[in-house]
């Protein structure tokens, strides 16, 4: 009976031992290791230190197209390319910012996504961004860019949902630059 | 009839069956699921499988492997021996087998609450993030060295079913603790 008891307890202690113990071993030359996988390396490098533009693993998002112009309407549209670097497709259900011209820091109006838009892993996509002119862009694009055809803004606070999260940019913190067809050349 | 019932402890027999499908169900189905975002994020945790995804990429850290099997070879060994103590219950040693076997499933479901527990509590005073442990909340995330941006997540929460069977078998294992005096009683024949 004190024998049972006794291999009970010897197994109770090798089932703790063993693992741990040889998962120590096993890891020794690298503790570190023990705790962050080597997966967890990639995904920080994956997202800083990738092959995207701006020297981390994120693309910025690439105007492509000509921009179109609806006088009725006073509503602009503009199309970008984003290449997902990620190793899982992600959904851009929406994008929401305002335009300020480049050169005054105007406010001009406001920007949105047409409709959200599935891209798959490694793939690129086609945002198509619609924008609203105030009265006062108009006003401002008459007085102050009479004769341009095409002028300088930039879509400023936005938010962006990427696949249920949220990434809401504070004043003056990340812009995105673009051209658009002046309503009042 | 009364001495079929008295015979072999029925609750032990189904406990140790209990705990060994509960094994095997666990490797695939986890007992807790939080994902972030739409699975931009997956945790799908049990004390036999944890399995972490993080934007497409899995993985699993080697010192909660090491627990894994900690937990899948304490419940074998339990599940085992009280499959063989519900045989032969009278056995002078049986009681050994009882004993070892029976607390462990309650204490593997309880290890595993009490750790979720805390893992939700230090997130939410370090790290000033809400987890919730059923249920979906809303976030926001502290992203290191940057200002001025600001994360918000949904993240969504709840234990599997494999969670509820987890409990049927730490239940069925003290029930065969409580049935034992029964089954003790009877002179062996």
């Amino acid at each position: 009976m004190d024998k049972v008891r006794l291999l009970l307890t010897l197994i109770t202690i090798a089932i703790v031992v063993v693992p741990i113990v040889g998962m120590v071993l096993a890891y020794q030359g690298n503790l570190l290791g023990l705790f962050i996988p080597p997966e967890i390396n990639e995904i920080a490098d994956d997202l800083t230190g990738g092959d995207g533009d701006n020297g981390s693993g994120l693309e910025a998002p690439t105007m492509v197209g000509e921009p179109t112009y609806d006088e009725a309407t006073r509503t602009f549209s503009v199309s970008f390319q984003y290449k997902n670097t990620f190793h899982l497709d992600i959904t851009i259900k929406s994008l929401t910012g305002n335009i300020e011209c480049d050169e005054h820091r105007f406010p001009l109006g406001n920007a949105s996504l047409s409709k959200p838009v599935s891209i798959d892993a490694g793939e690129t996509g086609t945002l198509t961004v619609l924008g609203t002119w105030t009265e006062e862009a108009i006003d401002h694009f008459e007085n102050m860019h009479a004769g341009e055809e095409m002028v300088d803004v930039v879509l400023v606070d936005f938010a962006v949902d990427i696949s249920g999260i949220q990434l809401q940019m504070d004043q003056g913190q990340m812009e995105q630059s673009m051209q658009v067809p002046n309503p009042a050349p | 009839m009364n001495s079929i019932l008295t015979k072999f402890n029925w609750f032990g027999l189904a406990g140790g069956a209990t705990t060994i499908l509960l094994i095997v169900v666990s490797l695939v189905s986890p007992w807790w699921q939080l994902t972030v975002g739409d699975d931009l994020v997956k945790v799908a945790a049990s004390p036999v499988n944890m399995n972490m995804g993080f934007l497409g990429t899995s993985f699993t850290i080697p010192f909660i492997w090491a627990l894994n099997m900690v937990s899948i070879l304490t419940l074998l060994a339990s599940g085992i021996a009280m499959l063989v103590y519900s045989v032969i219950p009278r056995k002078s040693y049986s009681k050994h087998l009882l004993g070892f076997g029976y607390k462990k499933p309650l204490f593997t479901v309880l290890f595993f609450v009490i750790g979720l527990v805390a893992t939700t509590m230090i997130c939410q005073a370090i790290l000033n993030f809400n987890v919730p442990l059923m249920g979906s909340t809303t976030s926001t995330l502290p992203i290191p060295f940057v200002s001025g941006i600001t994360l918000t997540v949904l993240l969504s929460a709840g234990f599997q079913w494999t969670f509820g069977l987890a409990i049927v078998a730490a239940g069925l294992c003290i029930a065969a603790r409580l049935y034992h005096g029964k089954v003790a009683a009877v002179p062996s024949v």
